[in-house]
Formats: C-alpha cells, structure tokens, sequence
C-alpha cells in the first residue's frame, strides 16, 4: 500500500515536471531522461567490471540506423526505433569477439579504438552515412491525432512523457535483469573472476552478454535522440559525449541503480542550468571541471553514498531497525 | 618516386619523435601510478603555451623557454599529483575522472588567457637541409628529431643507470612488491609525474613553432599517445618507442599515398589488429593491465 | 490523460508578436516566468554560435564585432520602429556547436527572451534548429549557405556566400596569369571543406586548369601536415588549392609548402592571420597568395557601392579591442545586422516576417560588398542567399589587397553547369541532403 503511493507520488511528479519548467528547460529535461537510459545502461555493462568507452558510439549504431531506416525506406518510426536497438546489440555483438580478448585498461583502450574506427566510417562513406555533415531531415514521431487529441511530438512536452514512458520501460527491465539471477552472475563475474570460472560460469559468455544487453539499451537511447533532434552527424557521438557519460556514472556512483541517474541529473543541471544562468561564458568548462574533481575527491563512492547516509541519519532518527549496522 | 619515399620517411621519423614524448609520459604515468592520464593532451598543449607567452610574447631565447616548458609543465604534474592522484589512489577509475576534470579547466584557462584562436609562434629558424630537390628536411625539425634522441636516451640512462630509476622500474613492474623492498610509492609517483608531464609538456613546446596552437590541440595528440602505447604495450616504455615508429610510419606513409580519414582508420585497424593477436600488446605482459 | 496534451500543450502555431499568446505560455511555465514584459523599446537579437570548444573561432569573434555595431548603432539613436527608437541588445547562447544545444538555445532565445533575428554559423547546428524555425516563424541567417533547402522558409544567407564566391579568385588568377595550368588541392574533410571543393574543381574546369591529382583529404584532427604536402608537391603543380581550411590548418601548409621548396602559385578561401603566415614563411613566398576576405582597412571599402559603414573604422576599433582575433567572421555578423536594420527600418517593424519580405523584396540587397541579389534557386532550392559581386584579395607587399571584385552571377550564368556537376558528385546539391 505504502510502496504503491510512493509510485503514484513518482509518476505524478514527473508528469507535473515539465510543466514547472520554462520552454528550454524542457528541451534539456528530454535530452536529460535520454541521457539516462544511455548512463544506467553504461551501469549495466560496467557490473562485469568491464569500463567501455565505446559506449556511446554504440549508441550512435541505433540512432544512425533507426535514421536511415526511415530516411531511406519510410520505415514506422517505433519500428525503426526497435530495429535500430537490436543493430546497436549485433554490433556490440560482433566487437565482442576482439574485444573480449582483453581486460582492464586494454579494454577500456580497445573499445575506444572500435568505436572511433566506426565513427570514422561514419564519417568517410558519404553514402549511405552522410559523411561528415551526418544525416538531417529525420522524421520524427507521427503526429497522433485522434478526435480532439493532438499529439505533436516536435514539442518538448509531449515527447518527454513518449521518453519517460520507453526509458521507465527499459529501467524496469534493466532493473530485472540485475536483480535476476543473470544480474547476480554478472556482480560474481566482477568480483569473483576466477572463482566463478571455477563455479563453471563462462566468464566471457556472461560478459559478452551484459555488453550486448547494455548497448541494445544504448541504441534505443540512440534512437530515442535522432527522432527528436532530427539530424545527427558522427561529432554527435565522438568521445566528448563519451566523456561524460563515464564521469556521470562515477560522480554519481555504480553501486547502486540509482547512482548514475543521480550523477547524470546533477551534473547536467549544473553544466546547462546554474553554469548557464549565471552567465558564464568561457569560464563553464573551467568550473564544470573543479566540480568534477571536488566530488571525486569528496565524494569517492559517488552522491549516491550521500542518499545512503541521508537515509541512514533518517532511520537512526526515527529509529529505525538496524539502522547502525548500514552507517559505514 | 624514391624521393617521395624517402621525404617520406623524414616526415615519419619526425611524427615519430614528438609521439614518442608524449608517449612514453603516458606510459610511465600509467606504470607507477596506475592512472590513465587523459590530461595528458592538454599538458602538451601547456607546454606549447609556455613557448607562446615567453617566447613569443617576450622574447625569451627558444631553448631557455624549452627547457621553461618541461619544468613548468613538470610542475603541474608534481600538483596533479598531489592534490588528485595521491588522494585517488586507490580509485583508478576516479583518477581517470579527475584527469578528465583537469583537461577541461586546462582548456579554458588556456582560452581564456590566449583567446580560441591559434596562438602565433614565430619560426626559431627557417634554414632547410636540402639534400635534393625534393628531400629537404626543415631545421626546426630537425631540432625535434635531435631533442627527441636525447630525452629518451637521457630518461633510459636514468631508468636504468640511477637508484631512482631503478626504484621507478620496479613499481613499475609491481607496485606491491616494490614498497615492500621499501620503495616509497609517493616517492616514484612523484618522480614518475614530473618526469611524464614534463616530457608532454617538453613535446609540447619544442613543436610549438611547427604547429598551430589553438586550446584544443591536446585532443588529436593524445588518441596518437594512447594508440602507441596500446601497440606496444602498456607499462614498456621500449613498447611506446619502437610502437611511436611504427604508428608514425604506417600513419605517415598512408596519409602520403592515400588519405588521412584512411589513415586514421588505419591507425586505429593495426592496434586492434596487434591487440587481437596480443591482447597486451607488443612488449606487454600478462599481469599488468 | 492524453487530454492533458491538448489543453496544456503548445500546439503547432505562431508564436510571435502575439503578447496573450507569450502570456498564456508564461503561465505554464509559473514557476519561472521569464518571458520579457513590453519590450521597453528594447529589441532583442539572438546570437546561437559555439563560443566554447574547438569551433569557438567561428562565433566568439562574430560577437565581439556585433558588440561594437550594437554601440554605434545605439550610440546613434539605435533602430527606428513604429517612430520610436529601439536600443539594439545581442542576446547570446552558445551552441557547442551541438544540434541538441542548439536547439534548446533556439528555444530559449526565441520563447523566454523574445529576440526577433537569430544569428547562427549554421553547418552542424542548423538542422537541429530547423523545426523550432518551422514551428515559429523566427528568421534565422546562416554563414554557410549550404544550410538552405527549399524548405527553410525563414533561413537566409545574407552575408557569406560560402564557398560559391570561391570562384571569383580562380577566375582572376585564370585571367591575370594565363600561363599557369595545372593545379593540386587538399581539403579538410568535414562540411565546411566538401562544398568548397566542389566549387574549385567547378572554377578550375571552366578555367581550363588541369587538376593534377584527385583532392587529398585530411580529417580535421590533423597536426603534422608534412605527409599531406609533400604529397601534394610529387605532383609538380603550378597552383596549390588550400580550399576552405581552418586557419588552424592553412598556417602549418603553407609553412610546410615553403619549407619543402614550393615556390608556385597558393590559392585560398581565407587567410586569416596572414602576417603570421608571413612571419612564419618569407614576404617573397606569400607575395602573390589569392583569397577572399579583405582586411578592412583596405581603401578600396570606401568605395560608395560599399554598404558595409565606416570598414575602415571598424577594423581599427575591433583590433584595439581585440588585438590579435580580427578574421573572416569578425565582421560578417555585422553586416548581417546591417541588412536587418535597414530591413526593419523599412518594414517599421521587428517583427520576423514583415522583415524578411521587406529585406527579399524586389529579389534584391544591400550585400556589404554591394548591391546583390536573392539567389539559390539552383544551388540551394530557394532564393534565400545574398549573391553579388565577391572582393578577389591577393597579398601584395606583405599587405593583403582587394585586386577587384568579380560578380558571382555572372560566373554562374556562364559556368553554372559544371559547378552543379561537381556539387551533385560530393552529395551536396540541396536535393541530395
């Protein structure tokens, strides 16, 4: 009963959300919910263990994908939108046989090595890929009009709740997938390498499952971009984008579900938002760094260890049972 | 046709030297601390500023400013250092972050005192050796080539001929087993950081006056750098040098008889190629990754 | 709850100059209300360029120029409108050059701080921002031309004619020195290089100069420019094409031409900090070095065709400021301003339509470089560039000179064929984007 009212209370604030904000605000609020499932996603392949900084070019696969399915055959947005989800899982598919021959930091190098080799294939097949300038003149989604319902989906609103309601969907289903036994194998395949390939788990099976799983996410977040934006190009997914994926997920934490939502949500206030509002013009970067470096060095288990304590203070107020136990 | 061969080769060995620097910083950052300096760029691109304010701006002699540029960037080194790899020590990933933090506000200092355009800086000299026509090697980089030669042998001399060279080698090869035989892992990061950065930043300015300027040309430099020391291996500093040759080669010559997208592709194939067929590289071993 | 889309919504209409509808909208947004009250004879001027990150160099110093036109301009009584005074005040947003941002900074200027012009560089970031000019009727202008299609009804290129001007200097080099024939190019590969490109093979071809090798493509990440010259140089041309080149990459090629014993003919788009270029080469090597964009200092820019007001003053003001930054884009924002102001002036309104029929009307302009006319059918699907005659400027003495100014339409009468060709075998007609 309790657990069902905080849903409603949920659901209700983030329907009222975009309606508290000004015009801008809910253009970066949609880009924001996108950014979202592309993070938590990135969480998903980083429970192996495994950092990837292709990540966001796999992202670009389902955009560029569902883009060209429309483009050139007039595919139905949603289709192409799942079509381009499963291209991004194939690909990832397919990197998966080289990548997953190294570990660690050679990894992490690897990845970044495939998916720039895909970005400037991008760049240099001008057919059917657009070169560098990219694709542009995407359709959107359908207008939706029934009765005296209008649907446009070039305005912010409304495509922010068609985000909210695909990237609730896939949270839920990533939240599954980690709270199955799938997602426990994947924690055990971090933190226990050798004893799970001694318990008879094919390490780099599940591997190559969580990066599989991880990027169809991805391509949808990907897909998700293009038919709002309406044109993408290959600078849209270079490894600056990369970049802050990776800090939103450690400034805000990888222990729990919510760590990287958190990182995610705070630092894209504070870059578009307050860094913005205060004019700062040249001096953004600078500062978005300091901060970037404070919170690390601050906050090393992410803001989410400040959920925790939050918490732990608020049950050990109202004393609440084992509370002590959960304070670090 | 052997004349372009051969320029070509020049333009290479030159491509080489300067990779090279920068590499093998970034390799000996990541042996002793464990940290992917992704800064590393933008330490380059302090040194070529070094030379655009004293150098240009004030006129101080060029190998004065050089030598400026690799204490200076050195420095900043010995501070990343101290205030976010120290603390970060256990937390490589958090290291990672940081170093990208510090890129950024690099970056806009380095805008906002220079201004987003190239900087200019003017030639320290235009001589040209011109063995014929057509294979003409420019002094300046020459100057790079003969800088390059001497820091790497300067650093392998130290490397293997000092105490601290030898204590540096060690954590290298084993962090853990190094401290303890009492080696001091805040004693070599430090040493392992000014002695990285200095060289980005060392690279950083000797190349200034050869190209352009601009607070973003870190970015090109360092894709380079992390290629090269994938190739040869992470944590070999031999790796980073022999692997400089070979990315500068294969880059240069593609570039000359193809194009540069494909030679970028190329670039990119040959290190998957090598990590595919070595997963740790050239000159890597097993353990260290 | 479907219901609530059509009721709350913003739905699929104009915005503009309808103060009830701005009212109602800032009440959605309650808890900000940001939209400005009566504009206190005030108008505002958006201006959406990366000011940050690598493509800063194209919209930082376009706004320091718009600064210093909005203070003579003020300073000068401001616009007249309605027979009122209206102080002229850039709001700036910048765009990263990211489609996202903007986007979002195409919403911003044009629902919370209610400009009536947005200024872009356009490439990358116009098509984002496409569908907020459909849905509102803002007028927009662009730097590369190469944005327009026939259905930007509310995008003008008023200003740089990118890169079909180009062919202004092939055709002066092909006249005043006929012996020179075969030619070499390399380009940068992104959107600002492939259209120019395209444009000099056109200009080459129909002055008769034999291109030697295919272009050499280079990707934008470059440093080391050696290989690519020296590639170029096997070839033994009379002529080395730079294209449309950052001034970033136009520096290190000519010095790599110089110091690999080039001693032919160098024709550019731009060369910016072409004193540097001389520092670093030789005045005997750069004399002679054909581009397009004059310094404005150049006595030939009080001619009385000129429309762009006191360049000579301008350029000394700009450089006093901001010594060391004067480029290609310092002044084209400005000019743009021109145009509008005049536009606004003679409509007696700010408002987005009423000036782009006044500023259209008649199928002619007033270009900074003269009188023009609205252009592009062809090229570009819609008549929406301001095309005339283009300043051919040749260093000479150490000096940057406007040598003449030729007429692109009457290039294009005659040679219009063999640009489409070129233009058509680089994907880059309208039709093909």
């Amino acid at each position: 009963m309790r657990k069902s009212i905080i849903w409603l209370v949920c659901v209700a604030a983030l329907a009222a959300l975009p309606h508290l904000l000004s015009f801008s605000q809910q253009e970066i609020l949609v880009v924001l919910v996108i950014n979202i499932l592309l993070v938590v996603s990135y969480r998903l392949m980083t429970l192996t263990g495994e950092w990837s900084l292709g990540h966001v070019v796999i992202m670009g696969v389902g955009a560029y994908t569902s883009a060209l399915l429309t483009k050139n055959l007039g595919m139905y947005v949603p289709v192409s939108m799942i079509l381009g989800s499963l291209m991004a899982a194939f690909v990832a598919f397919l990197l998966s046989f080289p990548l997953f021959r190294m570990k660690g930091f050679y990894f992490l190098i690897g990845s970044f090595a495939s998916a720039e080799i895909i970005r400037l294939l991008w760049k240099r097949f001008r057919d059917p890929f657009g070169g560098p300038k990219g694709l542009k003149l995407i359709d959107g989604l359908p207008d939706i009009n029934i009765g005296p319902i209008h649907i446009d989906f070039f305005e912010p609103t409304h495509y922010y709740y068609f985000a909210v309601i695909v990237v609730a969907a896939c949270l839920w289903i990533l939240w599954r997938i980690e709270r199955s036994l799938l997602g426990l194998t994947f924690h055990a395949v971090h933190w226990q390498d050798k004893l799970a390939q001694a318990s008879g788990v094919d390490v780099r099976r599940f591997r190559t499952l969580a990066f599989v799983l991880a990027s169809g996410f991805a391509g949808v977040s990907g897909a998700l971009l293009t038919h709002y934006i309406g044109t993408i190009n290959p600078n849209t997914f270079d490894v600056e984008l990369m970049v802050f994926v990776l800090t939103w997920a450690i400034v805000g934490g990888t222990a729990t579900f919510y760590g990287p939502i958190l990182g995610c949500v705070a630092l894209t206030v504070l870059n578009e938002i307050v860094l913005r509002e205060m004019g700062f013009e040249q001096a953004r970067p600078l500062i978005y760094g300091v901060v970037m470096i404070a919170s690390i060095l601050f906050l090393p288990n992410g803001l989410e260890s400040l959920v925790k304590r939050g918490v732990a203070a608020w049950q050990g107020r109202t004393g609440g049972a084992g509370a002590k136990e959960k304070t670090p | 046709m052997l004349e372009l061969l051969v320029q070509t080769g020049l333009n290479a060995l030159y491509s080489a030297s300067y990779i090279s620097l920068v590499a093998v910083g970034l390799v000996l950052i990541f042996g002793v601390m464990g940290i992917v300096n992704f800064a590393h760029g933008e330490l380059f691109m302090v040194g070529a500023y070094v030379v655009v304010a004293l150098y240009s701006q004030n006129e101080v002699p060029f190998v004065l400013t050089v030598a400026i540029g690799l204490i200076f960037v050195g420095c900043i080194g010995l501070l990343m250092e101290r205030t976010m790899f120290r603390p970060l020590r256990d937390n490589p990933l958090g290291g990672l972050v940081a170093s990208i933090g510090f890129l950024m506000i690099l970056q806009a200092l380095a805008s906002m005192t220079f201004g987003v355009r190239m900087a200019f800086v003017p030639p320290v000299t235009q001589d040209v050796i011109e063995f014929t026509d057509k294979i003409r090697l420019p002094v300046q980089r020459l100057y790079v080539i003969i800088a390059a030669f001497g820091f790497l042998t300067a650093l392998w001399l130290f490397l293997t001929r000092t105490r601290f060279g030898w204590a540096l080698r060690a954590s290298a090869q084993d962090p853990e087993a190094a401290s303890l035989q009492g080696i001091s892992i805040t004693q070599t990061a430090r040493i392992a950081m000014f002695i990285g950065a200095g060289l980005a930043g060392v690279a950083g300015a000797l190349t200034a006056p050869l190209i352009s300027v601009n607070p973003h040309m870190g970015h090109s430099v360092i894709i380079a750098a992390f290629i090269v020391v994938i190739v040869g291996g992470v944590g070999s500093l031999e790796g980073a040098v022999v692997a400089s040759a070979a990315y500068a080669i294969v880059h240069t010559f593609v570039t000359t008889f193809y194009d540069g997208v494909l030679a970028d592709i190329t670039g990119l194939l040959l290190m998957l190629i090598v990590l595919i067929i070595k997963p740790t590289g050239l000159f890597g071993t097993a353990d260290r990754a | 709850m479907f219901a609530n889309f059509t009721r709350n919504g913003v739905t699929r209409r104009k915005f503009l100059g309808s103060a009830a509808t701005l009212a109602g909208a800032g009440a959605l947004s309650s808890a900000f209300p940001r939209v400005p009250l009566a504009a206190d004879k005030v108008v505002k001027i958006g201006f959406l360029a990366p000011l940050t990150g690598p493509v800063a160099a194209w919209g930082k110093p376009g706004l320091d120029g718009c600064r210093i036109w909005a203070e003579w301009v003020n300073a000068a009584g401001g616009i007249s409108i309605g027979g009122e005074a209206h102080m002229v005040e850039f709001v700036a947003y910048d765009n990263e050059y990211d489609p996202a941002k903007a986007r979002t900074g195409a919403t911003k200027l044009i629902r919370e701080d209610g400009v009536k012009f947005i200024m872009m560089l356009g490439g990358d970031t116009w098509p984002g921002v496409q569908p907020v000019a459909d849905n509102t009727g803002m007028l927009f202008s662009t730097l590369l031309p190469s944005d327009l299609s026939p259905d930007t009804k509310t995008l003008i290129a008023p200003c740089e004619v990118h890169p079909v001007y180009n062919v202004t200097g092939v055709e002066w080099l092909a006249q005043n020195k006929p012996d020179l024939k075969t030619a070499v190019m390399c380009a940068q590969d992104d959107a600002l290089g492939l259209p120019s490109v395209a444009t000099y093979l056109a200009a080459f071809e129909a002055a008769g100069i034999e291109m030697l090798d295919e272009p050499l493509l280079f990707d934008p990440a470059t440093t080391d420019f050696a290989p690519v010259v020296t590639r170029l140089l096997s070839k033994n041309p009379q002529i080395v094409c730079l294209d449309t080149c950052y001034s970033d990459y136009v520096h290190p090629i000519a010095e790599q031409l110089f110091q690999q014993g080039y001693k032919g003919q160098i024709i550019s788009c731009t060369a910016d900090f072409y004193d540097q270029m001389i520092a670093k080469t030789s005045k005997e090597f750069m004399e002679g070095f054909i581009f397009q964009f004059p310094d404005f200092d150049d006595p030939a820019l009080n001619a009385d065709f000129i429309n762009f007001k006191d360049a000579n003053k301008f350029y000394q003001v700009y450089n006093e400021r901001h010594p060391g930054e004067w480029g290609a884009v310092s002044w084209e924002y400005a000019s743009i301003m021109d145009l509008w102001k005049a536009a606004a002036e003679s409509a007696d309104s700010a408002e987005p339509d009423a000036v782009l029929t006044a500023m259209t009307a008649g199928g002619k302009g007033k270009h900074a470089f003269g009188d023009a006319d609205w252009w592009g059918s062809d090229l570009f699907g819609i008549d929406h560039a301001l095309v005339g005659n283009w300043p051919v400027v040749v260093i000479e003495n150490g000096k940057a000179t406007i040598k003449g100014f030729k007429s692109i339409p009457e290039w294009y009468a005659k040679h219009g064929e063999l640009l489409k060709k070129h233009m058509t075998a680089y994907n880059q007609m309208w039709n093909q984007r």
